[in-house]
């Protein structure tokens, strides 16, 4: 398609400055459940994303009917969006930084690697394996996508950049059943190596995890210390997301408005944003206003040390971007617990009596993201005299989020991510409220 | 959109293998949208989607494609690249297409695309403007406006080919109530399958009102207590509970793979008498009403309990040969870029026969959940978690001081059974359900009801 073609167009009609992201992508999904090819999906789409300043405001449109065309109707759309806009915020069309850091590996395919034959076979293969592994499997399910995304920024003011990244991902899930009960544990794997990919790991640690679980009951309210792990931590903190964002921040919907260079949390914590972590399909050298992507500790040893920022925010604070404008809004790249240095089974090991929570459900609903505050349900065992003594379920975990940061008494060395980029090792947290039904 | 010869070439195309069955799903969808926040417009945007889905299955194992390149050419290649799948003896003999049907249930008066942007800016500020005016302790008030105008062409080999515009609109208005001490949010979010005459079936400002209401209700409020305790659930978003808990375990997704608590339960009890059931896509101009399915199949009301008894699941065309049973027409999906599955459209419990007042007076001492927030299940188990958005401690069959924090803890299984008292004030809410064929409108819906006793769980610690 002929950009620059549409940059002249939006100029003749007095847009200042136009830009455009263009997504490309090509999916190929297996799903396959209990021996059957489940799902077998495949996927070629395009999605132009066109914005544009006219009278110093920035109207957006955004089409999948890539046909030049249409072009004249693409700028009737971003001074329609314009004019509707009152928002006095100062907007921007990036000229570009200088230099953006080189990540070749990213770009790297190692995707076809293995045949379509090969990748649906390893799901086939996964799925028996767990199937194998214990009688009380009911159900098994395992599941192999990748994608290849390409991304093209370009704008009226001579950026431009282009972006591809590889992904592929493989999960399996186990449900297993006993007369009087029933649980299901899910893992997956995301790279963009298939080498990464360990079959035999990934069953025995689904159908372990589940059946382990079978028999859970409440436990007694009380105040308990708990081990959170790894992947329950990155729900919760996926769930408080919101305050990290300097938007929120403005706008009065982050509790930690004021409190840079202000300790938020025990000394042994810190938060990383990093962009450049390999085999993430998040990372990427500049974001989505062009702005160049950068490693950042945004807790430092329990000091907050900045907030995440796209180009509009970073105006209003008198500072720079983070390179953080992602679809439209400010967005984590790769954001994650650092590790600490201990191992979960010693962490376990020193625990005279407390829990282990393995998963937390609810998190979109059972928060309030301003406030901090949250109540949710858990799922895990109970810890005594150093032992994993019985699985638990149906009992709440209840707290606020801030206050957890200075209940932060320990690591793990664990770090894991799940879906959404977001990692956590597990964490040590003293005297959570809990509430069960025994 | 795409002529029916076409269509029928690309059907073919898929059928030129061992598949039995052949779908094209065309889609063209344009969507507006407006925020507001800070007492300013911060965005308005249009969006286009344009795509077709295929879908070539044999028996119950189907394939799925999807692109937006959508000439002819493309098509018939994604089709013969879907059915290499199903190599072997051809299975069906080339079909035609009937003749093109087109619902007209959900009359429209005012469509979202003819509507000047101004008219929709002006709605927003009066929402905002009543939202804020409500107390001196809203701080903030974030409002969202959206109209979606979906048509959808679709066409199968089993004798389908429909055409259905779904138009919506939904306003939704967040309060921020804020003082020294704390900081609490409520929301309020009506919508439906309408133009913008929906606007005017309702108070705009009273709708603003209400999710300020609730913020500055709950900033004074007290935390819950972790307990177990009778729960009234009153009408309207109280529905969300039974729509998670129950309605997901109905559908064929999860109840043709033997993944539900209810699979091969059909005419047995599963609740109490007082219990039941009902969800219907036919609803005019509900939130979650369509005149056919994303299969092409007429929606319906379907009875899913019947005072306490299991009577029906809501399938899709491809679990239905699964599970030995028809469509329901309960086939849906997000858009072309996904396939359809088995969903809920309008699920509500049926009006009982209580009234409100005396399901409060018949409680000494409990939580009354005057508005729910949203919640999760763990399918297989039924374990689930709500949140309270707004709640009540009930003390001597009187509603007492407001608590914030509370979450309700439970199996969907058990609480079917557990409800002891239904009111008879049933009302709908809506909502975004998001599943397998991702995230689509439902309405949810109850009369007031009581469930004899549920965990709470609260921060005040134990009562």
């Amino acid at each position: 398609m002929n950009f620059d073609l549409l940059f002249d167009k939006a100029k003749a009609k007095n847009i200042e400055a136009l830009q455009i992201h263009l997504e490309e992508l090509e999916q190929i999904d297996f799903d396959v459940f209990n021996g059957e090819l489940d799902k077998h999906q495949i996927a070629d789409t395009r999605k132009l994303s066109i914005k544009g300043i006219y009278n110093g405001k920035m109207g957006k449109m955004s089409t999948e009917s890539l046909d030049e065309a249409n072009m004249d109707q693409w700028i009737d759309a971003i001074i329609d969006s314009a004019k509707a806009i009152e928002s006095k915020d100062e907007v921007f069309i990036y000229e570009g930084d200088t230099s953006y850091k080189d990540i070749p590996e990213l770009a790297t395919s190692n995707l076809d690697n293995l045949s379509k034959e090969e990748k649906l076979k390893l799901t086939f293969d996964l799925n028996e394996k767990i199937k194998n592994l214990d009688e009380k499997v009911k159900i098994s399910q395992s599941f192999y996508g990748q994608a290849v995304k390409k991304v093209t920024l370009k704008n009226s003011k001579g950026l431009n950049l282009t972006k591809k990244v590889n992904s592929a991902l493989l999960g399996a899930m186990a449900i297993v059943k006993t007369d009087d009960d029933s649980r299901q544990s899910l893992d997956y794997v995301q790279t963009d190596n298939p080498k990464d990919f360990n079959i035999d790991e990934m069953a025995e640690g689904v159908v372990k995890r589940a059946t382990s679980m079978l028999g859970a009951k409440s436990l007694k309210s009380d105040t308990y210390n708990i081990l959170l792990e790894n992947r329950a931590s990155a729900t919760l903190l996926s769930a408080f997301m919101g305050m990290f964002k300097a938007e929120s921040v403005q706008k009065g919907m982050s509790k930690l408005q004021d409190k840079v260079n202000q300790k938020i949390a025990n000394d042994n914590v810190t938060l990383i944003d990093d962009p450049f972590m390999l085999k993430s399909t998040r990372s990427g050298a500049f974001d989505d206003e062009g702005v160049a992507t950068r490693y950042k500790e945004i807790v430092k040893n329990g000091t907050l040390t900045n907030y995440l920022y796209d180009l509009k925010t970073a105006k209003k604070d008198n500072t720079d971007s983070t390179g953080n404008a992602f679809s439209g809004s400010i967005q984590h790249t790769n954001f994650y617990f650092k590790n600490g240095d201990s191992d979960v089974s010693d962490m376990i090991g020193s625990m005279k009596e407390g829990l282990l929570i393995t998963s937390v459900q609810g998190a979109h609903s059972g928060t309030n993201p301003i406030s901090g505050d949250f109540s949710l349900q858990a799922t895990g065992y109970m810890i005594k005299n150093g032992k994993v003594d019985r699985p638990i379920a149906l009992f709440t975990i209840a707290g606020n989020y801030l206050k957890w940061f200075n209940q932060i008494s320990d690591i793990g060395n664990d770090l894991k991510f799940g879906f959404n980029f977001i990692g956590s090792p597990t964490l040590k947290i003293d005297n959570v409220v809990v509430s069960g039904n025994e | 959109m795409f002529e029916k010869k076409s269509l029928e070439r690309i059907i073919n195309k898929a059928l030129d293998s061992a598949a039995d069955f052949a779908e094209i799903f065309v889609e063209k969808t344009f969507q507006s949208s407006i925020t507001m926040q800070s007492n300013n417009i911060e965005n308005a945007v249009n969006n286009d989607k344009f795509g077709v889905g295929i879908r070539v299955a044999k028996g119950h194992q189907s394939v799925y494609g999807y692109t937006n390149k959508a000439d002819e050419e493309t098509l018939l290649d994604l089709a013969n690249d879907l059915a290499t799948v199903f190599s072997g003896t051809r299975a069906k003999k080339a079909i035609t297409l009937p003749k093109m049907k087109k619902g007209d249930k959900h009359q429209i008066k005012r469509k979202p695309d003819t509507v000047d942007i101004k008219e929709k800016v002006d709605l927003v500020k009066r929402a905002n403007q009543a939202a804020r005016n409500y107390s001196k302790d809203i701080s903030q008030v974030n409002l969202s406006y959206m109209d979606t105008v979906q048509n959808v062409w679709i066409a199968s080999s089993e004798d389908i080919y429909v055409h259905d515009e779904r138009i919506r609109t939904r306003l939704g208005i967040h309060s921020v109530a804020k003082n020294e001490d704390d900081m609490q949010s409520g929301f309020n979010g009506p919508g439906g399958h309408y133009g913008f005459e929906f606007y005017d079936t309702f108070d705009v400002e009273e709708a603003g009102q209400e999710a300020s209401r609730i913020a500055v209700t709950m900033l004074y409020a007290d935390e819950a207590p972790s307990a177990t305790m009778p729960v009234v659930i009153d009408n309207g978003f109280g529905g969300v509970i039974f729509h998670e808990a129950c309605g997901h375990s109905l559908e064929a997704t999860s109840v043709a793979k033997n993944a539900s608590v209810f699979s091969g339960k059909k005419n047995e009890k599963i609740g109490s008498d007082l219990v039941t059931a009902i969800d219907d896509g036919t609803i005019e101009n509900a939130w979650g009403s369509a005149n056919f399915d994303d299969e092409g199949r007429p929606q319906k009301r379907r009875v899913l309990i019947e005072k306490g008894m299991l009577k029906s699941y809501m399938v899709d065309h491809l679990n239905g040969l699964r599970m030995n049973e028809s469509s329901t027409g309960s086939g849906r999906r997000e858009s072309y870029r996904f396939a359809p599955t088995s969903r809920m459209s309008n699920t509500f419990i049926d009006n009982g026969e209580s009234t409100f007042d005396e399901i409060i007076e018949a409680t000494e001492y409990g939580l009354y959940a005057k508005k729910m927030g949203g919640g999760s299940v763990q399918p297989s188990s039924g374990d689930f978690n709500f949140a309270v958005m707004e709640g009540y401690m009930i003390r001597n069959g009187k509603i007492a001081e407001p608590v914030k924090g509370a979450t309700l803890v439970g199996t969907g299984k058990d609480a079917l059974k557990k409800i002891d008292m239904v009111g008879d004030n049933l009302s709908r809410a809506q909502g975004m359900c998001g599943s397998l064929s991702g995230s689509i409108p439902t309405d949810v819906g109850q009369p007031t009801i009581r469930i004899s006793n549920m965990t709470v769980g609260g921060r005040k610690g134990n009562a």
